[in-house]
């Protein structure tokens, strides 16, 4: 039942990558800033609408810009801002029982393959079509990175389709991985950045050193038993051994010979040069310990992380920090996760008019850059990278200037949402950290655990 | 009509009012409790995912899937280990500071009033707080093991110490509900049977074991039957601290069925687990509270 399920599949629908990135990113400034002339922003005036967030720097940065849009359109906008955790379980209980309660929130493809499967969510397409409710030319939804945008379509065929269909969210920002290290240490250590995952395995023994506050580790990464793990972090190792979790012939990819490999290097580079408790890291320890100055290396973690690095206030590392792309697979390959943060309507919502006025004015050009400006990262629209000023804001990030956005670009290319759209996913990628999980401390060998998982991975796609 | 049919015919009014006017409330209270429990059941029995608009009558088998999942069986095996640790621990813990703070002194005041602060801190504070001073780096709990010349622990990110490290957290948290019941307790020792035992030339000893030890029986067994319902269904110090992690150790009944239903949809396998749960939260109540009345009948048989 999996096997003929999947391989319909076939590989188009698998993967959307972030391709022209950086070119569209050169382009830059060229269409005008026009007004949004054509149409009528107080049309719903004297509606409210009603959101959720998850706590995040964007939402930090939409804050103080509120009232802009209250001005702007006489739409009330209330929101309720939780931690991600209860927060998707908030959002989950409101949409299953059909309330509207919220007209748009915060979600990312990942959770929109299950809403989008159930229902819950208005197809935006319909909206940017409207000449009477979106400026298609100020708007210019050309301006958004082509393979971020098209990781909010999909057809809601389980398994395949994606980028194509209806557009069930609007990014509002994304993160990819990198390494970021502590130059000072390598330079004293005498090592250099690692290129491949081949260097980094060959240098794990000797990353350590003492600080003033006791030793400092190796390498820190996030390992918890949640699907983050092969989705994102880890998962950008894996897709640099050229695993991805469905083959193009439609066949589970978890217990291959390249995944066994990925991950018994990544438990070895854990074991070697990572403390104990590094089983359990979750990414704000991974991401508190590395600005904390006790790691030298954070192994592909989010880049998103670097502004907290940079900030002299949550970081003691603020002055020595470099980043890097992250390391090539045995056969030179680079590939990396992406987790997108979107902005989705409520398909119960009563306010839908006044939603999308909402969400035409915060995806666009001149509010983009407000809230990058405010610390809302990284960019999904080419004219913000473009703009001095947010440009301006990275510059000064890494161990020399321009490095931050120079690594960011260069991982950009490489970036994607590489994984078959279905409504149970995170509970497929729960089952494999677990098997990851398992290996890291000691409960079985790598392989059994990987083709354990496979197998029961098979049979939830099988139901 | 006689005087005594009058008196029956009233009597039987006003019983028959008294009759409907309790019955009304009663059910409307049964019917409200009753129904979730119903529907929970009734969910059980279905293959109800929260994203799926259709949902399937599958009779048991989301019952039969979890006697197939191994992870069930580990969940069952720490739900209970959970269980028996916490009692193991809290019940001599209590028993002990509740016989100490039984001891007349200047400061115990002072320290009755200052045992109880832990009840007050909310769960999932407390395990956040734990969790920062377990954390085998920069936790001051290895500082101070390592202070004394002791190797650090792993605490919660082991799998082999995760589930005691949480079970240390309750035993903060909770002991001093224990010690609460304990005191007074031992406060309802009649002193002329201490007394008594003391004249007759009893030792300390025996006065604890052969007095107040059976007087605190039935207080003993309340304890037990609060805590072990109660971290049976224990899900906020796990959540915060480990969310059932490392890898399996400390993934309960709870925390499983919290996950299936909020992290995964699927509110039919969700409900059949919490169903099994209830289930043995029934029968360990019902044995204790069988074990009190006994105890209580023997008591006033004497």
């Amino acid at each position: 039942m999996q096997r003929k399920h999947s391989r319909h599949t076939g590989h188009l629908a698998r993967s959307t990558r972030l391709v022209g990135f950086a070119a569209v990113a050169a382009v830059g400034l060229s269409v005008a800033n026009a007004a949004y002339a054509e149409i009528d922003w107080m049309q719903q005036s004297g509606s409210k609408i009603n959101l959720l967030l998850i706590s995040h720097p964007f939402v930090d940065s939409l804050k103080p810009l509120l009232p802009e849009f209250t001005a702007k359109t006489g739409i009330e906008v209330t929101f309720e801002e939780l931690a991600e955790q209860p927060g998707f379980e908030k959002l989950l209980a409101d949409l299953s029982s059909g309330t509207g309660t919220y007209d748009a929130f915060m979600t990312s493809p990942l959770n929109n393959w299950q809403y989008a499967t159930a229902g819950w969510l208005e197809a935006l397409d319909g909206f940017i079509d409207n000449p009477a409710l979106t400026d298609a030319e100020a708007y210019d939804i050309g301006d958004f990175a082509p393979g971020i945008l098209a990781s909010g379509r999909w057809t809601r065929e389980p398994m395949k389709g994606i980028g194509e269909g209806s557009l069930w969210g609007l990014p509002i920002n994304f993160e990819t991985y990198q390494l970021a290290y502590r130059p000072s240490i390598l330079k004293e250590l005498g090592l250099e950045v690692p290129q491949t995952y081949a260097d980094l395995l060959a240098m794990a023994p000797k990353l350590k050193a003492e600080g003033p506050n006791g030793a400092i580790y190796g390498i820190i990464t996030r390992f918890d038993k949640y699907w983050d793990l092969p989705y994102l972090t880890f998962g950008t190792m894996l897709q640099s051994y050229g695993v991805e979790m469905v083959d193009e012939e439609g066949n589970l990819q978890i217990c291959s010979p390249e995944s066994i490999a990925a991950t018994t290097d990544f438990v070895e580079l854990i074991r070697t040069a990572s403390p104990e408790g590094a089983g359990a890291f979750t990414w704000d320890q991974a991401m508190q310990g590395f600005a904390s100055g006790q790691y030298i290396i954070s192994l592909d973690e989010a880049n998103l992380f670097a502004p907290v690095y940079e900030d002299p206030s949550q970081s003691a590392i603020s002055d020595d920090v470099g980043y890097a792309p992250t390391p090539l697979g045995p056969d030179g390959k680079r590939s990396a996760g992406a987790w997108v943060w979107s902005m989705s309507m409520n398909s119960a919502s009563k306010n839908k008019d006044a939603a999308w006025l909402f969400l035409e004015w915060l995806t666009s050009k001149e509010t983009m850059i407000k809230t990058h400006l405010g610390g809302n990262m990284n960019p999904v629209r080419a004219s913000a990278w473009a703009n001095p000023d947010v440009a301006a804001l990275v510059e000064s990030w890494g161990e020399h200037p321009g490095q931050y956005r120079e690594v960011a670009e260069e991982m950009a290319k490489v970036a994607g949402v590489n994984f078959p759209p279905h409504p149970e996913l995170t509970r497929m990628l729960d089952r494999w950290a677990e098997a990851i999980q398992q290996s890291y401390f000691d409960n079985g060998n790598v392989e059994e655990n990987l083709c354990a998982a496979q197998a029961d991975v098979a049979r939830m796609l099988g139901n | 009509m006689s005087g005594h049919d009058v008196e029956a015919y009233r009597r039987g009014w006003r019983a028959r009012l008294t009759y409907w006017g309790m019955l009304v409330p009663a059910l409307v209270i049964l019917f409200s409790s009753l129904y979730p429990f119903l529907q929970g059941i009734l969910t059980s029995l279905t293959n109800r995912k929260l994203y799926l608009q259709t949902e399937d009558f599958i009779g048991l088998g989301n019952f039969e899937t979890l006697i197939h999942t191994p992870l069930f069986w580990t969940a069952l095996g720490n739900t209970l280990i959970y269980a028996v640790l916490v009692v193991v621990i809290q019940i001599p813990l209590g028993l002990g500071f509740a016989l100490l703070l039984d001891v007349p002194s200047r400061v115990r005041s002072f320290f009755r009033t200052t045992v109880v602060l832990p009840l007050l801190v909310p769960p999932v504070v407390a395990g956040l707080m734990w969790k920062t001073m377990m954390q085998p780096q920069s936790g001051v709990l290895n500082w101070l093991l390592q202070a004394v010349g002791l190797p650090p622990f792993s605490w919660l990110t082991d799998p082999s110490t995760a589930l005691i490290s949480v079970v240390l957290i309750d035993a903060w948290v909770f002991t001093p509900f224990a010690v609460i019941i304990f005191m007074a307790g031992l406060q309802s020792v009649p002193p002329e049977i201490e007394e008594a035992g003391r004249v007759d030339g009893a030792n300390a000893w025996q006065i604890f074991r052969l007095i107040r030890l059976p007087w605190l029986v039935p207080y003993i067994v309340l304890v037990a039957l609060f805590r072990v319902a109660d971290s049976l269904k224990q899900l906020e110090i796990i959540y915060a601290t480990t969310r059932g992690g490392p890898l399996n150790a400390t993934r309960t009944l709870h925390i499983m069925a919290y996950e299936e239903a909020y992290r995964w949809s699927n509110l039919g396998r969700a409900m059949a687990i919490v169903f099994v749960l209830w289930l043995i939260c029934y029968l360990i109540s019902g044995l204790l509270l069988a074990l009190w009345q006994k105890q209580e009948k023997a008591r006033y048989a004497v």
